[in-house]
């Protein structure tokens, strides 16, 4: 019940009303929306599709680059900029996926990292497009009805609903055609195969529809922070996203939550000891072995004890 | 003539990278675990090294002492925390170890401080070996001494002992070693600690040449995969090849295009999985 | 949801309310925010400066009569949340006032967004840019530029050592490494000396040996080396290693003070010549008050870390209360032009890009035996100031 895309539709509609009366930053709601989406476009691969992808912060740094570059230098408005970031963030997502699908398991997961090294030492060395450490800056925020959105609330606005549109796209595809023949690959490569399946299109177009909205989010993430930095191609921005998509659990709202649950308390910790990534490590230790249906795996739990609550008093 | 210095050079630093990168490749391909927490071992054993000599002990003593001291830890986290994960997906692997690698970094810096440290060779390694144009610090000609002898060490208790028959074995299948009453979460639990031994001994070995500091372990974790998956998954002889070509690689590109020596190490990781995705001597 | 741990000065609370309790309980404390990285590689510079800040805030507080209380913010080293810690401490503490920035990437950025956010952002960050090409009204700067770096320690030093013609260099390719290079090759070409060569190396290099058997195949008489912090600790202990102490002279352009001594030891340090842009025996009034106001608060001597941000903080403190206000163009227009008595000696605020005109320090390392204390790791050989003209230095204030 909870897990219908319907439900996680109207879950996700009802977070992002919720982030702005919750949380007083609005950039800290907006990165969380940011993350969000690429979170579950890495879930898609991971839940969907079982593929565990650390290269996801590639098609995030260059969708953020891209951005920046066309807002800055070429005068492109935001629309067309986030439309572009979306096709070059597939079309890399493809080359990258056609490349590693070739291997499974820990090998797959290898290749990924190998290209998310790969890809952020591309970005080191071309200086002259990326701005080298530096990044690049002034990354103008979205202009919508003549006013450019300033105040981080208003671009918040923004935020939501790009947010709200490709989660949509994202559930869609899910319960498609498509999306069940992903989880048919993922319960039984094999056999999926034996059917007839075109396993390695499918895998690849999951990659590509993955890669195009995370390469969205980069674009949202350069506008949100006025700047594309080469952080956000490291591969730490691989493995943040990644670990925000396991911690969160197995559908595409769980992403969402798992986004959220890592920022909120990065940003509430950081502030209690400097020390706080021993906290945080920690955390990571407990969801990894008392948790692993992620975060949504307790709304399920909490969910399931309220319905049993009810049958015994009924 | 400067390319045989740098190509002596890489070796010298490809040694460093092997026993980096063999004792994950075990760890692979064994226990198909992804661990992320490997670098955080290498930093422990630079680390203890340091203590130990900032103590008064013998650069000798706190040589052994470091990988022991980084195995015992590591076979205690295996028990208590890695086991259990196991069996579950990589990405639990990931998570787990990912907590397990900031928790040893923050534990350092609230031990060590945020500062790094320098250790000295030891004074009897201290100088240079000058061979006409070449020169080359003792202490890095000890280093490929030693490390050359304990990879034919590893390669003996790989290859010609019970312990290497029953980890090739367990690589093989799990199960069938389990049916015929191997105790292997032992087994596992002895190799795991012996691969994050090897780590650690890496670590006491660089801690002369690099000093120690807490963020030392993110950089080598990048290096240790780049060699296991270059190399292939589990292979011994491939962790020592693709360490090596790693290290000239890096040695070459320093005369050649030196910012984009890292670079051109994920470049050959990339084409070479393209044309041979199991690495130079991984098994299929 | 998000109560943000601030760091009031207890001492100075306490001591200013037995004095005044009602008044000073009456006025609400301005707050200085702390953006920098107490997280991630660069903690240690975020520790300290931490504790520097702290202890300005205590002392603006008691001597100016208006409580300051500053607000740390963990930026981890990353651009992204430096930005946002600022945005957050603008709208949520109603902080106007910044001091940190250590990584050139972050401080660009924080400072771009203090100035769009009507606050002024105070660094220490080596990027030219901030006072060069990306100058802009909302942001200051107290570390000399990569120009000054070079012109106070390769000319000094060719005035040292008459018979040192023969040069090579060891650069980070980013724009800072490039900065650093480009002055060193214009002394070269002044003085008439020989640039025998240059090794690049990326920006997370920690292994050196390729880039000094390079340096050692082209016979130099000075390796200078113009990487910084953990970087230059690596090459310059890997220098050594290769026996190039007793070969050429060799110096670290920008060191980053004390911590990088504390790091190295003394044995590697002897005898190596140190660029710095602060040192805690400068004898200068404000250094001398600082030195000991640190040994009594924290039992330590000052660092570069701890001193920028001390210096900083107060500088924030005062135009504040110059200013009657934190907002920030007033307290951009307190600050600038003025001259004060800083930590280096007499020190001046540019108006024209918002640089601060002060020394910069060639150090030299000295033996474990002829160390004074703990900390007495190197003698001042000499010191000046040296700037590029703001035009020069590519600076159009908007």
């Amino acid at each position: 019940m909870l897990n219908k895309p319907l439900t996680q539709f109207l879950l996700a509609c009802a977070l992002a009303l919720i982030l702005p009366l919750a949380l007083k930053s609005g950039v800290l709601a907006s990165e969380i929306l940011v993350y969000g989406l690429a979170a579950a476009a890495c879930n898609l691969l991971l839940s969907y599709t079982g593929l565990l992808s650390f290269g996801q912060g590639v098609f995030f740094g260059v969708g953020s680059y891209l951005a920046a570059l066309l807002l800055t230098r070429a005068g492109v408005g935001a629309p067309l900029s986030l439309i572009a970031c979306a096709l070059v963030g597939a079309a890399l997502a493809t080359f990258v996926g056609a490349i590693s699908i070739r291997r499974q398991g820990v090998y797959f997961v290898m290749l990924t990292l190998a290209f998310a090294q790969f890809f952020y030492f591309l970005a080191y060395t071309f200086q002259d497009v990326t701005g080298g450490d530096n990044g690049i800056l002034d990354v103008p925020r979205p202009i919508i009805a003549g006013r450019a959105l300033a105040s981080p609330w208003s671009y918040y606005v923004f935020v939501a609903v790009v947010f709200l549109v490709l989660f949509a796209a994202l559930l869609q595809a899910t319960r498609s055609m498509f999306g069940r023949t992903l989880l048919a690959i993922r319960e039984n490569e094999e056999r999926a195969a034996a059917i007839g399946y075109p396993v390695k299109a499918f895998k690849i177009a999951a990659f590509a529809l993955s890669g195009a909205v995370t390469g969205v989010a980069g674009g949202l993430d350069a506008m949100l922070i006025g700047g594309a930095p080469l952080s956000n191609i490291e591969y730490h921005s691989s493995e943040t996203i990644l670990i925000m998509t396991v911690i969160g659990g197995g559908n595409l709202i769980a992403s969402l939550l798992g986004a959220g649950a890592y920022l909120i308390l990065g940003d509430l910790l950081s502030d209690v000891w400097p020390r706080w990534l021993l906290l945080f490590g920690l955390f990571l230790i407990v969801v990894a072995l008392f948790f692993q249906g992620g975060l949504w795996g307790l709304v399920e739990l909490a969910a399931r004890r309220s319905e049993r609550a009810d049958e015994a008093e009924a | 003539m400067v390319y045989l210095f740098q190509i002596l050079n890489g070796l010298g630093l490809g040694v460093i990278y092997f026993l980096l990168a063999v004792g994950l490749s075990v760890i692979f391909g064994l226990l198909r675990f992804v661990n992320f927490a490997h670098g955080a071992f290498y930093m422990v054993g630079a680390y203890l090294t340091y203590e130990a000599t900032r103590d008064g002990a013998s650069f000798w003593l706190a040589l052994p002492l470091a990988a022991l001291g980084v195995a015992a830890l590591a076979g205690l986290v295996e028990a208590l925390l890695l086991r259990r994960v196991y069996k579950l997906d990589h990405a639990y692997h990931i998570l787990v170890t990912v907590g397990v690698a900031l928790v040893i970094q923050e534990l350092t810096i609230i031990i060590w401080g945020p500062i790094g440290a320098s250790v000295a060779p030891p004074s009897s390694l201290s100088g240079v070996l000058i061979l006409g144009q070449f020169i080359y610090p003792q202490y890095r000609l000890f280093v490929i001494g030693f490390t050359a002898i304990l990879a034919l060490l590893l390669w003996w208790l790989l290859e010609g002992t019970r312990l290497g028959a029953l980890v090739r074995a367990g690589s093989e299948s799990a199960e069938t070693m389990a049916l015929l009453g191997f105790d292997t979460p032992r087994i596992n639990t002895a190799v795991f600690a012996l691969g994050a031994g090897l780590a650690g001994l890496a670590g006491a070995l660089a801690a002369p040449i690099r000093g120690v500091e807490p963020f030392m372990a993110v950089e080598a974790v990048g290096v240790a995969f780049a060699v296991v998956v270059i190399g292939g998954m589990g292979s011994y002889l491939g962790a020592l090849a693709a360490s090596l070509l790693v290290g000239v690689i890096q040695g070459v590109m320093a005369t050649l295009w030196p910012q984009g020596a890292s670079l051109m190490i994920y470049l050959t990781m990339a084409a070479l999985i393209a044309v041979r995705p199991r690495g130079l001597f991984g098994r299929a | 949801m998000l109560n943000r741990r601030s760091f009031l000065s207890q001492s100075a609370l306490v001591g200013a309310s037995l004095g005044w309790p009602g008044l000073v309980a009456a006025a609400p404390a301005t707050v200085i925010g702390v953006p920098v990285p107490v997280s991630g590689a660069f903690a240690a510079n975020g520790k300290f400066a931490v504790m520097g800040a702290a202890l300005a805030a205590e002392e603006a507080s008691a001597a100016l009569g208006q409580p300051f209380k500053t607000l740390d913010l963990d930026t981890e080293g990353k651009p992204a949340t430096g930005i946002r810690k600022i945005q957050d401490a603008v709208s949520q503490s109603g902080a106007k006032l910044f001091a940190g920035g250590v990584l050139s990437s972050e401080a660009l950025a924080m400072g771009k967004e203090a100035t769009k956010d009507g606050a002024v952002f105070f660094t220490t960050a080596g990027a030219d840019e901030i006072t060069g090409k990306d100058c802009n009204k909302g942001t200051f700067r107290w570390s000399v530029s990569t120009y000054g770096a070079i012109e106070q320690t390769v000319r000094p030093l060719l005035a040292r050592l008459p018979k040192a013609k023969r040069w090579y260099t060891i650069t980070p390719q980013y724009v800072f490494g490039e900065g650093l290079l480009s002055a060193a090759k214009n002394v070269f070409k002044d003085k008439g000396v020989e640039h025998v060569g240059n090794s690049y190396h990326s920006l997370s290099e920690t292994e050196f040996s390729g880039y000094i058997t390079n340096a050692i195949a082209a016979n130099p008489d000075v390796l200078l080396l113009l990487n910084f912090g953990s970087q230059s600790s690596a090459a310059l202990r890997q220098a050594i290693s290769f026996g190039l102490k007793s070969r050429m002279t060799i110096v670290v352009a920008w060191a980053s003070g004390l911590e990088q001594f504390q790091a190295l030891g003394a044995d590697l340090c002897d005898g190596v010549y140190f660029g710095a842009q602060y040192w805690h025996t400068v004898d200068a009034p404000g250094n001398l008050a600082l030195v000991k106001a640190v040994k009594a608060k924290y039992n330590m001597a000052p660092n570069y870390s701890l001193a920028g941000s001390y210096i900083m903080t107060k500088l924030l403190a005062e135009a504040a209360a110059k200013a009657k206000t934190s907002d920030g163009p007033a307290v951009a227009k307190a600050l600038e032009g003025l001259r004060y008595q800083g930590l280096t000696g007499e020190e001046e605020i540019r108006a024209a890009d918002h640089q601060v005109i002060k020394d910069y320090y060639l150090l030299k390392g000295k033996a474990k035996s002829a160390m004074g204390d703990a900390n007495d790791f190197a003698d001042i050989v000499s010191r000046g100031k040296s700037f590029l003209s703001p035009e020069a230095a590519g600076c159009k204030m908007g």
